[in-house]
């Protein structure tokens, strides 16, 4: 499939305006949903998801618990007109699924998951609106709704979407750009770099692999700057609140009992 | 009838943490990694925040407790919270999290399931408690003895649903707490209704079980269930010549008139408030909150407006 | 829901408070008073109408409230062989995300939604309430106009969530303007282009004279509202307990409530509100003279919710224009 749209014009500018390796204004939203144990919505460029997360929590059927660690558990809902022509896809339709196991691999070696054993950790999310990078935007809502819940991590999962146009690399791709050129979506952890995730479901030259990794481990950092700095703002806002912040001589009392 | 429709509120505020940005990702970034800022501040600022995946120190020279892990020699935060340090032990401690049960603790819990001599109770904690059938006071005295007919008639007891207070006894190796009511204080409870918090709010006192004129009982659960009820006169308490031992697994209420219920509504929704507000709850507080709002003559919805509500939290934050 | 048990003591404590003299509710509301509606229209730029709601969510209490998006896609259908030829039809689905039933198993969730989406289908896809404007070339193509719901949370009286939300959707959805273009072959003469149709070999297009399609038209705004939306139905639960109803119930509520009689009216301009579908939830009967006496309550209540609603849907009309107007001026 190839639009008649220019994806990247002489002056260096795609069909959006933005420049090659420029992202689209990314929001992200910790507000509470009702019940959930930790949400978040968030929005890259037109695309927009929501995912609460629920637990750790006693496990709804007991053949799911593992004897020695928390069980994750990825629901995808993707909404009926969240793209360009309507499409309503079942829960049990394969895309969703193979969509629904590739967060749950993302996020399991970064979830201390045996700290909870027996327990269900799950993870709903709600894709409202699609335009490129739908699972860039799932894995940042991802780890800001688990940050929310308090669920232990070992670093937050910034994820972005990477492609080439004729040998120019390009960050943050919109449907158009997605639908046009090869293109792979990388999750890296910012602390030490490592890459948690690599999907691509389009051929790329191993040569302009190397250099997508490198501008994604890159554009990482600056979302991971923009994730962490929402997560921040709403620790302090809690804590504020909580007036004098938390006492030290309570909590402190509290962990050396919990920990010896 | 009354109808009033607003508009969502604007994106900000304390909770929702909001933010907006169009980035490049060549930027000069040096600033988006870690600006790890010395330790040695850390004594003086004893509310420092963190976030997963932040260095907080040597693991040579100190300790990780909860919320931390231990790579490469670096004590790393695992969750979003404040770090507090206590001699070389050094622990985050989550805003938001469930509840995290310790021996002694009281809590308040509901039965999800009768299984053969125990039930399980969902306490907002990481798996369901249980509660044993060996750790529960039957009818007819602390001394009677258990029958096996007791086996067959636990919902008699307890069914699903029902609500109860109880203190945490032990630990089984899975981490799952144990729970036991072994206490005229403790058992199944009516008379109310339930009130959720996060449980952070919700700090250990000497006392969980406390009255406030009007006639409304609180028993403030640490797992972040209240429970607000019908004030139990002193006389009718367990052991005094008015308790009624065969109510203990009652599911009937009393007769309660409209004052107390109008109180018990009114102090239900001082406490949602203050929880939305992330005030800390303790006696004091609930209480200077329900003389305020008395004070102020505020009806029980009034309080859910905005400027009231506000009001009421700088009234008792400022105290 | 169901899925959140409450104890029996709970149950008698709200009963007999709603039953009291002074009917206490737990949140101070009185019997007849829904929480607060919040409401948003023109959430999803990918749709042709979209509204979000949430009833009860309050400023002063964290999370809650039932939450509700609704969105509109128009696509064009064949209905050269369908029977209703230019009308247009419009159908109605509901989705359910785990999130707003976090106790209820996959099979129950699917259930539901289920549950959900055959009543809204069977009341909102009625011809008798179809906009006028759906069709685009007579006897050839026609709009089908599918609204999607997705129930994000559910803290009571969804029912009525959904349809107001369905309403402020069909309120905020345009209708392309579209033109009917004629593909000629040149040969033939002119006027008769809907003759013989039926005598050509569907495969040999080269026989077919004339073709009828239709063409999208260059105008300054987005299109033409739904013709009727005025009409579009509204629903109206009464909470049942003895001999008292209340309106918008809580989670808690609905779970102390043995019966719910579901009430859907549509009122068209200044007529009386005509009863679109009525359903009664629960286990427990009801005579029919209360029946009578409930639906000329629920007849008053539908008419206070639609001025109210509909207020609010033109003040969001007035903010949307007003918003482009801004964001036209700032491009310039």
């Amino acid at each position: 499939m190839s639009s008649r749209i220019e994806i990247l014009n002489d002056g260096g500018f795609r069909s959006d305006g933005r420049r090659q390796y420029e992202l689209r204004e990314m929001t992200f939203d910790m507000a509470e949903q009702a019940g959930a144990d930790g949400s978040a919505s968030v929005a890259h460029g037109l695309t927009q998801v929501r995912v609460s997360v629920f637990g750790p929590r006693e496990a709804k059927m007991r053949s799911q618990t593992i004897h020695d660690r928390a069980n994750i558990n990825v629901e995808v809902g993707i909404a009926p007109f969240s793209t360009g022509d309507r499409r309503k896809r079942s829960k049990g339709d394969k895309r969703i699924l193979e969509f629904a196991s590739t967060i749950k691999s993302t996020f399991e070696p970064v979830i201390q998951t045996a700290l909870y054993p027996r327990s269900q950790i799950d993870i709903f999310v709600h894709v409202l609106q699609q335009d490129g990078g739908v699972l860039q935007a799932c894995i940042n809502a991802t780890t800001l709704a688990l940050a929310n819940a308090g669920v232990p991590l070992l670093d937050f999962v910034c994820a972005v979407t990477g492609g080439v146009h004729a040998a120019a690399p390009m960050l943050d791709l919109t449907t158009l750009e997605e639908n046009d050129l090869p293109h792979v979506t990388v999750a890296v952890m910012p602390r030490t770099g490592r890459v948690t995730l690599v999907s691509m479901e389009t051929r790329l030259h191993v040569d302009r692999f190397e250099e997508i990794l490198r501008l994604a481990g890159q554009a990482g950092g600056v979302i991971h700057k923009e994730m962490r700095a929402v997560v921040r703002e709403r620790t302090k806002g809690l804590v504020d609140a909580m007036g004098a912040g938390v006492r030290t001589s309570d909590f402190a009392e509290d962990a050396m009992v919990a920990d010896s | 009838m009354q109808i009033t429709f607003t508009s969502f509120p604007s994106q900000s505020g304390l909770r929702s943490a909001y933010a907006s940005a169009t980035k490049h990702a060549t930027e000069d970034d040096e600033d988006a990694y870690m600006d790890v800022e010395p330790f040695d501040d850390f004594e003086s600022d004893s509310s420092r925040l963190t976030c997963p995946g932040e260095t907080l120190t040597s693991a040579q020279s100190f300790m990780r407790g909860h919320g931390t892990y231990v790579d490469n020699d670096d004590v790393i935060s695992s969750v979003a919270g404040t770090v507090e340090r206590v001699n070389k032990l050094i622990t985050v401690r989550a805003l938001r999290t469930r509840y995290n049960p310790e021996v002694g603790d009281l809590v308040i819990g509901r039965i999800t399931e009768v299984q053969p001599r125990r039930w399980k109770v969902d306490a907002n904690s990481r798996q369901d408690a249980v509660l044993m059938l060996s750790s529960v006071n039957l009818p007819g005295g602390v001394q009677r003895r258990k029958l096996e007919s007791d086996e067959l008639q636990m919902r008699n007891f307890f069914e699903e649903g029902d609500l109860l207070v109880a203190e945490v006894q032990a630990f089984f190796s899975d981490g799952a707490m144990s729970l036991h009511t072994r206490s005229l204080k403790y058992g199944k409870l009516r008379n109310g209704q339930l009130v959720t918090v996060p449980p952070i709010l919700v700090r250990r006192l000497k006392s969980h079980f406390f009255s406030l004129p009007s006639g409304v009982d609180l028993i403030l659960g640490l797992n972040g269930y209240i429970w607000v009820s019908k004030h139990v006169k002193e006389s009718e308490r367990e052991g005094e010549e008015g308790f009624d031992a065969e109510a203990v697994y009652s599911n009937r209420n009393d007769d309660i008139d409209d004052a107390t219920r109008t109180a018990i509504a009114r102090v239900t929704n001082i406490i949602r408030i203050l929880a939305a507000h992330s005030v800390p709850l303790t006696d004091v507080v609930l209480l200077e909150a329900y003389e305020w709002a008395v004070e102020q003559d505020a009806d029980v919805k009034g309080l859910l407006q905005e400027d009231v509500s506000d009001a009421l939290v700088a009234a008792v934050t400022s105290g | 829901m169901a899925f959140k048990s409450l104890s029996k003591s709970e149950k008698a404590y709200i009963q007999a408070s709603l039953q009291s003299n002074s009917s206490l509710r737990g949140d101070g509301r009185s019997l007849q008073e829904y929480r607060t509606i919040s409401l948003e229209t023109g959430v999803a730029p990918l749709a042709n109408g979209s509204a979000r709601l949430n009833i009860g969510k309050n400023d002063a209490e964290a999370g809650g409230g039932t939450e509700i998006l609704a969105a509109v896609k128009l696509e064009v259908e064949d209905i050269e062989h369908g029977e209703r030829v230019d009308q247009g039809r419009v159908t109605c689905s509901v989705s359910c995300s785990p999130a707003a039933y976090p106790l209820a198993s996959s099979g129950g969730l699917d259930d539901l939604q289920h549950d959900y989406s055959t009543f809204l289908d069977d009341i909102l896809s009625h011809p008798s309430i179809t906009p006028a404007n759906l069709g685009i070339v007579r006897g050839k193509k026609a709009w089908l106009l599918a609204l999607d719901l997705v129930v994000l949370s559910d803290s009571g009286n969804v029912y009525d969530a959904m349809f107001m939300a369905a309403r402020a959707a069909i309120w905020d959805t345009k209708v392309p303007r579209t033109r009917s273009v004629e593909y000629r072959a040149q040969k033939k003469q002119e006027g008769d282009m809907d003759v013989d149709e039926e005598k050509q070999s569907g495969l040999d297009t080269r026989q077919v004279k004339a073709a009828t399609d239709f063409e999208l038209e260059d105008y300054w705004d987005e299109g033409i509202p739904l013709v009727g939306r005025e009409a579009w139905p509204i629903c109206v639960t009464l909470n049942l307990l003895s001999s008292l109803h209340f309106l918008d119930a809580t989670s808690q509520e609905e779970a102390a409530t043995p019966l719910r009689l579901l009430l859907v009216y549509s009122v068209a301009s200044k007529s009386t509100p005509a009863l679109q579908g009525m359903q009664l939830l629960g286990s427990g009967e009801v005579d029919v003279a209360q029946i009578k006496k409930l639906i000329q309550d629920g007849e008053k209540h539908a008419s206070q919710l639609l001025a109210a609603i509909n207020l609010k849907l033109r003040d969001e009309e007035v903010r949307l224009t007003d918003k482009a107007r801004l964001k036209f001026a700032s491009v310039r």
